[in-house]
């Protein structure tokens, strides 16, 4: 069943007095519980795609479907993870956490009854008093993932949101991504440049040409989970990722 | 290291005055145009015991928190709106720059016209004086949020008032304090100065009464009162604001 689609999506931008065309129309179709990962050059255009299928921006053609209806306007709904997390500072871990259940208008002990939950599954309840300058950047994401979960949203939006962390942390991550995406069904549509990320990750990977950019390829990952990242088994993956992407890196350069 | 920058501090203040009686005791000027320390000192002390002095910090402080607590709301409404709407901030925008380099005391006149000799023409003076530094400062706080926050909130179902309330006021909060913080210097000045001109109660009235009685000492002591305020708000209100909101915020 699908969940999510994207329909010729066209994005330009204005870059010093001429029109950029940024996203050449990307057609995309995500079934219900997926895990997808793009993967393409850097300055292809993902981020801007997902921050289109999050409604933060228009696109100039093509629309976003979800189950069957277009969205515009955007909602919590299809929840973005920012690569820096954007958490608020002013606020502690446990209240940006329920940051969105509270502009929901959610009772107070409703709203801790639920963030307790997602507190504790992303293993932060002892972090939960603290203010968000007092977190490692691993942790900072747990939040910022949590912060997302809480809302049960339809489609999980991620943007690079490992691609800060030292390789330690992004490894342990890794794993849990997958656990949580197991525990959860989400759909999840999520931005990489890491090849072994995707690889990783995603039961599809889909790879963004250069710009203009379209989908050149979708490569299907039929593998068992958890994966890790040192099973060998994944570089098979990885070099197919790899062949599709190369050129297109090449040619952004 | 704080407690050796205190003392340091303490030995100026102790210099100073030593200074001062020195230079008076030589007798150089008379003492009607300059006071010895004891004599204003005395001054101070007669004010508090008959509490002339403490009517008129009172009178002071009241105007003074009324006009700010105005100055405040209204500059943030109006920062805010300059921050998210481009047409307001390229007409009144540059109006409220314009506004902004004219002194508090330029004020008064327009106060004396519109409100007569009353409180409510003083805390005119204060808010006019006051109102623009929380309006650029609110600005500059707005446009300078980090874009991810505000994507963030809306894609988490905020807009309107509630992106206001729980996302814009308290992202832009520390440039708001310093708004805050120039816009109570800015009020001070504003107090002290309508006072002086209006003449009913009041710091700056009282003031202007020692110039009147040819009072030098009391001239002096209430010079010294309204810096004391002027330091004591700045240390323990702004300051403990400042510290707390920069480092809950990450700033430090």
């Amino acid at each position: 069943m699908t969940k999510l689609e994207a329909k010729n999506i066209e994005k330009y931008f204005d870059h010093d007095g001429h029109r950029l065309q940024a996203l050449g129309g990307i057609n995309l179709k995500i079934n219900d519980g997926d895990f997808v990962c793009l993967v393409g050059p850097s300055g292809c255009g993902k981020s801007t795609f997902l921050r289109i299928v999050a409604g933060l921006d228009r696109p100039d053609n093509g629309q976003v479907l979800l189950d069957g209806k277009p969205v515009a306007e955007t909602g919590p709904d299809r929840i973005l993870v920012f690569q820096e997390g954007a958490l608020f500072p002013w606020l502690k871990v446990v209240d940006n956490v329920e940051f969105g259940l509270k502009i929901a208008g959610i009772p107070k002990s409703e709203r801790s009854e639920i963030s307790k939950r997602y507190l504790d599954m992303m293993q932060l309840t002892r972090f939960a008093e603290s203010y968000t300058y007092q977190l490692s950047t691993g942790m900072k994401q747990r939040v910022a993932i949590a912060r997302a979960l809480v809302l049960d949203p339809d489609v999980l939006l991620m943007d690079e949101p490992f691609a800060a962390l030292d390789a330690q942390t992004r490894d342990l991550l890794l794993v849990e991504m997958q656990l949580i995406w197991e525990r959860t069904k989400k759909t999840i549509l999520f931005v990489t440049h890491n090849v072994a990320e995707a690889a990783m990750l995603g039961n599809r990977v889909a790879v963004f040409t250069n710009r203009p950019s379209t989908i050149k390829k979708e490569i299907v990952i039929d593998y068992r989970r958890p994966r890790i990242s040192e099973d060998e088994n994944l570089s098979k993956y990885q070099q197919q990722i790899l062949a599709e992407l190369r050129p297109e890196v090449k040619s952004s350069e | 290291m704080k407690q050796n920058y205190l003392w340091k501090k303490i030995v100026f203040y102790v210099a100073l005055v030593a200074v001062w009686q020195a230079f008076d005791a030589t007798n150089i000027w008379h003492d009607q145009i300059f006071p010895s320390p004891l004599e204003v000192g005395e001054d101070l002390v007669y004010g508090a015991a008959d509490g002339s002095l403490f009517l008129g910090i009172g009178t002071s402080m009241w105007r003074l928190v009324v006009g700010l607590a105005i100055a405040i709301a209204s500059g943030m409404v109006l920062g805010i709106f300059m921050a998210r709407v481009e047409t307001v901030n390229q007409t009144i925008g540059s109006l409220v720059l314009g506004l902004q380099s004219i002194p508090s005391v330029a004020w008064v006149p327009l106060a004396i016209i519109w409100f007569g000799l009353t409180d409510a023409g003083i805390i005119f003076v204060t808010t006019m004086g006051a109102i623009f530094a929380v309006t650029i400062n609110t600005y500059s706080g707005v446009k300078n949020i980090d874009p991810s926050f505000i994507a963030a909130a809306r894609n988490m179902g905020a807009k309107g008032e509630k992106l206001i309330t729980s996302v814009l006021i308290p992202a832009a909060f520390p440039y708001m304090i310093s708004g805050f913080k120039q816009g109570w210097a800015f009020a001070w000045r504003g107090v002290i100065g309508a006072e002086l001109l209006f003449s009913f109660l009041g710091l700056g009235f009282l003031l202007n009464v020692g110039r009147q009685l040819s009072d030098i000492s009391q001239v002096i002591a209430m010079m010294i009162v309204i810096m004391a305020i002027g330091i004591l708000i700045d240390g323990f209100v702004f300051k403990r604001i400042e510290n707390k909101v920069m480092s809950r915020w990450g700033l430090r």
